[in-house]
């Protein structure tokens, strides 16, 4: 289907954005690569009398790195962080990450900032941006704020963003050289949304043991869930010596399910999830002895 | 400002289009320029029958809006030209790469763009990076044999002339083609 009627605008500047915004109120959209949007309008889930389109904003497409990290505009695509057009703070895990999402026809249009507004918790940026404490500049008429991409999910398509609010950039520390990640997406076909995605990050050891471990899985709750008591369970263990069985028990107490739940699609999912958290914890120490 | 106004090239054809805002790029091409090679299956992206090429990178047509075109560069199918179109086309034809149709004008633009990339993909890579585009008919794998074996024939054309050039001819270094 074909989207409804909507007025279209093309702010040059982020000032004249938000101010469009303000005076638009609820019946405008910000639209940026349209990869999320433009489909809920074809279906006419949406149907907004607005689309203020940002992607014609040039400091939105900027990035600039420090010492500390980096700020990548809003919208930067997945396609540049994918071949690493912005420079990759993490040691290529926001390259391996956005490599991930869907098709590259998707990843050449759709950007970071879209995706953390749209907040479906089986998306890639939410999960991983959770993971590493990303923060977004959110700008308004009223000013500026710094939200945590922690805070600002608030659940299935909704954030703590308010309806003239505009997501800026997003705010990337630098992962230390001793820190090693490994992530594990698990769909029924590439390029479809994770029926279970996680992220492993665990400082280096020269060993297969497993240090610090930070667990964050995607597309198992209403938003990115850290597997804080799972990270308990595997501190220490040699990572051979853990199995995916493991971590049945300890991934569903963390996401208040019953292991042993009579019904089996239940059981199911959260044996994928076990799966899907294990092969992220692998795969940070097959990264490791690549070297 | 239901209408806009939009300065974008087809096929390198500088255009100026006064459309509802509503207008996909798809609709755009195919209603307002009569380019009815790009598909339209799903309007959702899942299918890929209408990718085009957007300032050189494949695009969902059907999830691009017109409006955000101004001053892109268009590529449909009707536009596809060049060797690497060319070696596409042949390998399409030769492995029957396609029955209905319906999907070919999405499989060639993605497919291009593996070509153009010059990169050696294995079969499984050449799957991965085909998996937006859906085809109904062929059961994909003479899509894929056609597409490897494009990529492969690009390669060659890349490195083989190489030898073949004679010094004194002053003909174009290896590697440029047309
Ligand atoms: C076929 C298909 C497969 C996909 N597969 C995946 C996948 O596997 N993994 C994945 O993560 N994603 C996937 N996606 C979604 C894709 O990654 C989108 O690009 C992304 O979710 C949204 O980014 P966008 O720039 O396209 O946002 P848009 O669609 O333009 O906007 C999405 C929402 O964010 C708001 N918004 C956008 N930018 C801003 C901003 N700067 N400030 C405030 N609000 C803003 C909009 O108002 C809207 O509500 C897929 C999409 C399709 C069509
Ligand atoms: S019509 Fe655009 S992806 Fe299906
Ligand atoms: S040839 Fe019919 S859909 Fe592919």
């Amino acid at each position: 289907m074909k989207p409804a009627a909507f007025d279209y605008h093309r702010p040059a500047g982020t000032a004249e954005a938000v101010r469009l915004l303000s005076d638009l109120g609820d019946d405008a959209k910000v639209i940026a690569g349209g990869q999320s949007l433009l489909p809920i309008m074809n279906m006419r889930l949406a149907e907004p009398a607005h689309l203020v389109d940002v992607t014609g904003i040039a400091e939105l497409r900027q990035t600039t790195v420090d010492a500390s990290g980096a700020r990548y505009g809003a919208t930067t695509t997945h396609m540049r962080f994918e071949y690493q057009l912005v420079p990759d703070v993490t040691g290529g895990l926001l390259s391996r990450m956005a490599a991930g999402i869907g098709y590259q026809a998707i990843r050449n249009r759709g950007t970071v900032g879209g995706s953390l507004a749209h907040s479906d918790p089986s998306a890639e940026w939410p999960t991983v941006m959770a993971a590493l404490d990303a923060a977004v500049h959110v700008l308004s008429v009223r000013g500026m704020r710094r939200v945590p991409v922690r805070d600002l999910l608030l659940g299935f398509f909704s954030t703590a963003l308010e309806p003239d609010e505009l997501i800026v950039d997003v705010e990337v520390g630098r992962l230390p050289a001793s820190t090693r990640w490994g992530v594990c997406k698990t769909a029924r076909k590439p390029g479809e949304f994770a029926e279970s995605l996680a992220v492993a990050l665990m400082e280096h050891d020269a060993t297969p043991r497993i240090r610090q471990p930070r667990l964050w899985l995607g597309a198992a709750a209403d938003t990115p869930v850290r597997l804080a008591g799972t990270e308990r369970l595997v501190e220490g263990h040699d990572v051979d010596a853990v199995t995916a069985d493991d971590l049945v028990v300890p991934i569903a107490a963390d996401l208040g399910a019953d292991p042993g739940a009579g019904d089996p699609a239940a059981r199911y999912v959260l044996h994928l999830h076990a799966v899907t958290v294990h092969r992220a914890l692998r795969a940070v120490h097959e990264e490791v002895s690549d070297e | 400002m239901n209408e806009v106004t939009v300065h974008l090239t087809v096929q390198h054809q500088p255009r100026t289009m006064i459309i509802p805002a509503r207008t996909t790029l798809a609709d755009l091409l195919r209603d307002h320029l009569g380019l009815t090679g790009t598909h339209l299956g799903c309007e959702q992206g899942v299918c890929g029958a209408c990718t085009v090429l957007l300032d050189d990178l494949p695009v969902r047509a059907c999830l691009t809006l017109a409006a955000a075109c101004e001053g892109a560069e268009v590529i449909t199918v009707e536009g596809l030209e060049g060797p690497d179109a060319e070696r596409l086309r042949a390998c399409f034809a030769e492995q029957g790469a396609l029955q209905c149709g319906f999907c070919t004008p999405g499989m060639l633009l993605a497919g291009y763009y593996l070509v153009r990339g010059r990169q050696p993909l294995s079969r499984e890579e050449v799957c991965q990076a085909m998996s937006g585009n859906i085809c109904r008919c062929t059961g994909y794998n003479a899509i894929v044999r056609a597409i490897e074996a494009a990529i492969s024939q690009g390669i060659e054309a890349e490195t083989a002339p190489a030898q073949t050039v004679p010094r004194s001819s002053g003909a174009p270094a290896a590697g440029t083609e047309e």
